[in-house]
């Protein structure tokens, strides 16, 4: 039957059929999804705040204004167009801290999504490869870690360590690491049985090449878009570290822990409290929906049924 | 059937004994000197210091302390809080009455309401009523729990004055833990002395509902995105057009057809928000000062009360691997497909 396929010769003098790139695919089809659309946009926004923030933030996010303490924001009575998100307790100005703060939270989240996901990637395709030698026992750690709460385990992780941004990342990491490696694993494994690694095989390919260049390429896409989805639980797990104080220390500016300091004034000053946990639920929402586009995009098979 | 159920219990041992291994391991992977930790002090007596490392078994080889922890753990002995001196088993069982009433009240909170938008999204399909509930529960799903019950006491506590800020029931209402939960203990008493603690249920209702929606507000969300894609599935299902073309009412062809042969996968989603609610646990028992397991773990953490550190997440960890056991068999007996697979 095969062969029947090979004597088509194609004709010379056809129009050649032109396919769009991978790219160009990529972005018809997430740009169908306008909430997607929309998430990236206010990430991009995000993004560019946290790198540019000495140049985009009006003040210094630790210099105290003591004739400014709790000024309301510039729109309500009292506020003043200096501070346009009014200050905190301390007369710091709000916008600068929130700008300043993303960037701890973006770097916690994206460094333990990576911290999470090169061992977890390398366990994951080492339990496929050898299921009988070593997958059996990664995937028994695994589900040690996977019966504790995640948050759970990572306050338990930094009760230990000591609060702070370095213990934070790998708290995080650690509550992350087994997604991945299941994740890994079972696209791996359905990969090993296709006819092409068996071609690849047989050609002489040593294991590294098979694991990393054969196979590893094909289980991408659901692992970019457990990535995204994992950045955002990333940041909700430190701001909520934060909270509870085992975070980022004060006075550094991060989301959580501008919070914990504003619950002594949730009776006087309502800015203070609303909006550190407003940004971070934006922030998580726009990468949630770039997470579904994503998926929409890359990966049929998970696609919703809409 | 009792193969497969004693397959996964076998799967269950290792995976307790890596448990164990973890939370034994915790309490060494403390940086520097444990004794100096605990105590939080520095240049601590010698001999004081000896006779800590020894009360504690921490001068003996690495694997006799893991078989001693191990031998205690199978007595019971889950070692003593190092502030209060009192049990680390019996402060467990004290508090988690609390938590698991919370718990349970999100739990019905969530499927209620998380089980009602599904299907709302799914008979809508594509309408501007499946973008918003779907939006709103993308929204819940993102939430940062801490911050929403801060925003909710900011709202109804503070400036509407409906519901209280904290705690379980009103201090005025000295009420005896006799179940350990709060809204049956007070119901009880408010039936048996009516003279002074009237008042008091609606009380606990009322401390119980901001806690409830806070815990419940994340499982909500995944209960209705999953509720919406089962119900969209089995509705294109030929058995339920046949309901439709026979004339059935749309509600029980909703209601009795669709969902119920959509719950399968939802119920599993239910059982596997334990985790979830576990971890919600510790924010929300913070913020709202309910006086619970999570509190309790985070309090430890504060004041370096390591054996309640390490015992707790172990009935925790524990906790949670039962009850994953108990939905994989439930799992398993609704669905014949799972329990035959290898």
């Amino acid at each position: 039957m095969s062969l029947q396929k090979q004597t088509v010769v194609p004709d010379a003098d056809a129009p050649v059929a032109t396919y769009p790139s991978p790219v160009k695919e990529f972005w018809q089809a997430f740009s169908q999804n306008k909430g997607a659309v929309a998430g990236l946009v206010f990430m991009l926004v995000v993004v560019f705040a946290a790198i540019f923030a000495p140049l985009v933030a009006p003040y210094s996010p630790i210099e105290q204004y003591h004739d400014h303490l709790l000024t309301p924001p510039a729109w309500c009575e009292g506020g003043s167009r200096a501070f346009l998100l009014g200050t905190d307790e301390a007369g710091r100005d709000l916008l600068s801290r929130l700008i300043y703060g993303a960037r701890m939270s973006l770097l916690i989240g994206l460094s333990s999504v990576v911290v999470a996901l090169i061992p977890g990637v390398i366990l994951g395709l080492l339990a496929a490869f050898f299921p009988r030698m070593i997958g059996g026992s990664i995937m028994r750690l695994m589900d040690v870690l996977m019966a504790l709460p995640s948050l759970l385990l990572a306050v338990a992780i930094v009760a230990i360590l000591g609060p702070g941004f370095i213990n934070s990342i790998i708290a995080i990491a650690v509550v992350g690491l087994p997604a991945y490696v299941r994740l890994t694993r079972a696209s791996a494994m359905s990969e090993l049985n296709r006819d092409y690694v068996t071609a690849s095989r047989v050609c002489g390919a040593g294991l590294l090449r098979l694991m990393f260049i054969t196979v590893l390429p094909n289980c991408m896409a659901p692992l970019i878009v457990h990535a995204t989805m994992s950045f955002s639980s990333a940041i909700l797990e430190a701001s909520a570290l934060g909270f509870l104080g085992l975070g980022v220390q004060p006075p550094t500016p991060e989301w959580g822990t501008m919070l914990a300091s504003a619950r002594d004034y949730i009776e006087r000053a309502w800015w203070v409290v609303s909006l550190p946990g407003l940004t971070i639920l934006l922030a998580v929402l726009s990468i949630n929906l770039m997470g579904d586009g994503l998926r929409d995009a890359l990966d049929p098979k998970l696609k919703r049924i809409a | 059937m009792f193969a497969f159920i004693f397959r996964r219990f076998g799967l269950l041992i290792p995976t307790f004994i890596g448990i164990t291994l973890l939370t034994f391991s915790l309490i060494h992977m403390i940086p520097g000197d444990p004794i100096e930790v605990m105590v939080g002090e520095r240049n601590l007596d010698p001999v004081m210091h000896a006779q800590a490392m020894h009360r504690l078994g921490l001068d003996k080889p690495l694997y006799a302390q893991y078989f001693d922890y191990i031998g205690q753990l199978l007595n019971g002995n889950l070692g003593e809080s190092i502030k209060t001196r009192e049990p680390v088993l019996k402060e467990f069982l004290t508090l988690f009455p609390a938590t698991l009433e919370l718990a349970l009240s999100a739990m019905l909170f969530a499927a209620f309401f998380g089980l009602l938008a599904g299907v709302i999204a799914a008979i809508r399909r594509g309408k501007a009523t499946d973008h918003s509930v779907m939006g709103l529960a993308l929204t819940g799903f993102s939430m940062p729990i801490f911050w929403w019950g801060l925003i909710l006491i900011m709202v109804f506590s503070n400036y509407l004055h409906w519901t209280p800020v904290s705690g379980r029931v009103d201090l005025a209402f000295d009420i005896p833990p006799r179940t350990g939960f709060m809204l049956i203990d007070s119901w009880l008493i408010e039936r048996a002395d009516p003279a002074n603690f009237s008042g008091a249920f609606i009380d606990a209702l009322r401390h119980l509902i901001l806690p409830t929606i806070v815990l419940g507000t994340i499982p909500l969300a995944v209960i209705a995105r999953m509720t919406r894609s089962s119900m969209l599935e089995v509705l294109k299902e030929d058995y339920v057009r046949t309901a439709r073309a026979k004339g059935l009412s749309p509600f029980k062809v909703i209601f009795v057809h669709t969902l119920r042969n959509a719950l399968i996968p939802v119920l599993t989603v239910i059982g596997l928000q334990i985790g979830t609610l576990m971890g919600g646990a510790v924010l929300t028992e913070t913020i709202f000062s309910w006086p619970g397991i999570g509190k309790w773990l985070i309090d430890a953490i504060g004041s370096r009360d390591y054996p309640v550190i390490q015992s707790g997440l172990l009935m925790v960890a524990t906790l949670v691997i039962v009850v994953n056991f108990a939905v994989d068999i439930l799992y398993g007996v609704v669905n014949p497909r799972i329990r035959h697979a290898k």
